[in-house]
């Protein structure tokens, strides 16, 4: 009976303290975001003064260096975008891998496995060349161009839920009459909700997640025009962390929000499909 | 090997049918290796003849205007320097009618890329019109163009939702990749940059400069080998760390006695839902030089402590800026940033668990660490084994956690390492990455991006191959 109460202690001992070393970096963030200084808090870990004065500069008063709310509207517009193409092409892809029998099925699939093997910054090098030639970098066209373009090699997940879809039930509907589209249409897709809340919010979240492909593609360009993730880096450079670390702060906080609560309601389809597909192969 | 062996044999189906078909076919169907509508006018197809006919003549346009243009340039990609010519018609200075040699590379793999899809689809259309004739002379119904377009939504419903995204790859993916590779066998650099200036092709150069050349050369193997080895020691930890991690974090959340789950799972959940460039650059802040922890660790005395037995030298702790320090630090800062991602699918694998054998086991008298060691880490070994090997793929690109923590913040001392652009903290991606945009060192990076590849595949197939022979022995 001891042993099960030291047992219950030892476990939560261990929990909170890892619990404080996860957070106190997160913790940071939030109270420097409150602080009236405009400069890296470096003497002391609470700030000094408390004020807003950091997320009304940063919503209110932009300038030339900090522009949030065009960054925020440039990512949503962006984000919106990839969230409609890139579901679309993951779900056909998936659907055709999984649930149709064609020549060619197995090659398509090990190139995407090889395709997927080359570090996606090679090939956005030559990307950005082609599309300076077309005169589309520094465009949220561009931008969304390459997000999209690939979107569908990532269809590993989404297939292996439709993996799990009951093949009787495709075949009694075929033999009903419908055709393959409506199968799709009105069979797997009624029945895969979590992997399509997956997959959509997987597509929105990329543009507010992604660095590499934003800075090389829209750097070049005016402040205005850039996303939310090279704005904030920007904000950090040399000569101006000392006026902008505590707006950099307060974004961070202000876009953590509706990524974390977009997050937590994907994270029950996130382990539900990882795990359906890994289980599957 | 029988992988290899059924590859071969669908490819070789592949043309033996075609061969059949030019041997055996009618008129028609032998016509159609020329003029690819020829086959459907005789079967009184005409809508599927006229399009072909027009996808024939289309192609045919391409090749005589685009890409004979550019490839008759593809072998010494452009002779032509860009220089200023004073006109003495408009009086001003004009750019002479000079090669880019870029745009030559790209319209060369655009033709080579669009000749070898309409192979195939030749091959293909020849292949379309002997079945229609066999079924023609077997008596059998041929489809008329309503019934084919049907055929779209229905047994060839994989065509219609493929096009547009394997298009979509093959133009932002496959065509970008070739011409990287490509790029690897010039001379593309700062001093041949389009369109000032020309780049040709070097053979092999780059890649003897890589794996040791000599002279001037010399600083880029140094490196290579330096950061080779630090990006397999990384990927090798950081999967490592985080995997096991996730699952002891996993277990200890989800263990029978801990009171609260979810509410401790949504504590380490915000780590991971604040976005990457978000909590990276946070924690660059956080260690810096002159920032907050070294200024709590000078106030209660740590570095006074560390200093007298000489583990630093300065009035702070390089936690990012010098090497040692900085490549520990970021395995433990991946390891804040990795574990609560892989906490989450380790406790989807857990909920699965074989409960029964669990008990029946501690029926049996094996003790916890028993349990773990012979039920609970085969069973997550054997689900999650694949993800791992990916994971190490990934971990070898892992760009932003390298890039973010360092860029700006490490400045590396070694002279030959800076003499090649590479820091001793840099993955094989990052230093291909600060290559190209700082240096504009296209070769090198195409080099050094397909060596990458090669390690990667190399890892993946032996992984892989090693994973299958073990399910088939169980199995």
């Amino acid at each position: 009976m001891k042993r099960k109460y030291v047992d219950i202690a030892v476990r939560h001992i261990a929990l909170i303290l890892l619990a404080a070393i996860w957070l106190v970096p997160i913790l940071w963030l939030v109270v420097t975001s409150f602080s009236a200084y405009d400069g890296r808090n470096t003497s002391q870990f609470f700030p000094a003064e408390w004020s807003l004065h950091q997320y009304t500069n940063l919503v209110l008063h932009p300038d030339t260096v900090a522009n949030f709310p065009a960054w925020f509207k440039n990512t949503l517009m962006i984000a919106c975008g990839n969230c409609v193409i890139s579901s679309i092409f993951v779900l056909m892809v998936a659907y055709a891998f999984s649930c149709m029998r064609f020549k060619g099925r197995r090659g398509l699939q090990n190139l995407s496995v090889i395709v997927n093997l080359f570090p996606g910054v090679l090939s956005m090098i030559a990307i950005y060349f082609v599309l300076r030639t077309f005169g589309l970098t520094n465009s949220h066209f561009g931008l969304l161009l390459v997000y999209c373009g690939s979107s569908g090699l990532g269809y590993l997940i989404a297939k292996g839920f439709f993996d799990t879809v009951p093949r009787g039930l495709l075949e009694a509907a075929k033999i009903d009459g419908a055709s393959e589209a409506r199968c799709f249409f009105q069979v797997v897709i009624p029945l895969s909700r979590p992997i399509i809340v997956y997959t959509v919010i997987n597509a929105f979240l990329a543009p507010w997640m992604d660095f590499v492909f934003a800075k090389m593609i829209l750097n070049a360009g005016v402040s205005a025009d850039w996303t939310v993730a090279i704005g904030l880096y920007n904000m950090l450079e040399r000569s101006l962390i000392n006026s902008y670390f505590g707006q950099f702060c307060a974004g961070g906080v202000l876009i953590s929000i509706p990524i974390s609560i977009l997050f937590i309601i994907m994270q029950k389809f996130y382990v539900e499909g990882v795990t359906g597909g890994a289980v599957k192969g | 090997m029988d992988k290899v062996k059924s590859a071969f044999r669908s490819f070789g189906l592949f043309f033996a049918e075609f061969g059949e078909a030019v041997v055996k076919g009618d008129l028609w169907t032998k016509l159609t290796l020329v003029w690819m509508g020829a086959g459907y006018l005789g079967r009184r197809q005409y809508i599927k003849a006229l399009i072909m006919t027009l996808f024939q003549a289309a192609v045919i346009y391409f090749s005589c205007t685009f890409a004979v243009e550019y490839l008759a340039d593809f072998a010494t990609l452009g002779t032509v320097q860009q220089e200023s010519v004073f006109n003495v018609v408009t009086m001003q200075n004009e750019f002479n009618d000079y090669d880019n040699s870029f745009l030559i590379l790209l319209g060369s793999v655009i033709s080579l890329v669009v000749w070898v899809g309409f192979f195939f689809a030749w091959i293909f259309n020849v292949k379309c019109v002997w079945r229609i004739e066999r079924q023609a002379k077997l008596g059998k119904h041929v489809n008329n163009f309503r019934e084919d377009l049907r055929g779209y939504i229905n047994e060839r419903f994989y065509v219609t939702l493929l096009t547009v995204p394997v298009a979509g790859v093959v133009i932002f993916t496959i065509v970008p990749l070739i011409i990287m590779i490509f790029v690897a066998f010039t001379n593309y650099d700062q001093n041949h940059m389009p369109p000032s200036a020309l780049f040709d092709w070097v053979g092999l150069n780059n890649f003897i400069s890589l794996f040791g050349g000599s002279g001037l050369t010399v600083s880029f193997s140094y490196a290579f080998v330096r950061i080779l080895i630090w990006t397999l020691i990384w990927s090798f930890f950081a999967t490592l760390t985080c995997y096991f991690g996730g699952i002891l974090l996993s277990l200890l959340i989800n263990g029978k006695r801990t009171m609260g789950k979810k509410l401790w799972r949504a504590l380490f959940m915000v780590t991971v839902a604040v976005p990457q460039f978000v909590s990276l650059l946070l924690v660059r802040n956080f260690f810096a030089d002159n920032g907050i922890v070294n200024t709590i660790l000078n106030n209660i005395g740590v570095i006074g402590a560390l200093r007298d037995l000489g583990v630093i030298s300065n009035t702070y702790i390089p936690f990012l800026s010098s090497p040692g320090w900085a490549h520990v630090m970021i395995l433990i800062i991946n390891i804040w940033v990795g574990v609560p991602y892989q906490m989450l699918i380790a406790t989807g694998v857990l909920m699965n668990l074989p409960t029964d054998q669990i008990e029946s086991a501690s029926i049996d008298g094996a003790n916890k660490w028993q349990v773990f060691r012979h039920i609970t880490m085969p069973y997550v070994l054997n689900v999650t084994g694949p993800a791992l090997v990916t994971d190490f793929v990934k971990n070898i690109n892992n760009f932003n956690v390298i890039y973010l923590l360092t860029e700006s913040v490490y400045t590396t001392t070694n002279q030959t390492m800076a003499n090649s652009q590479a820091k001793e903290v840099d993955l094989l991606v990052t230093w291909l990455f600060r290559l190209t945009q700082d240096n504009y060192n296209y070769k090198m990076a195409s080099v050094i991006g397909i060596v990458i590849f090669i390690i990667c595949a190399v890892f993946t197939l032996v992984c892989f191959n090693r994973i299958n022979r073990k399910e088939g022995e169980y199995a």
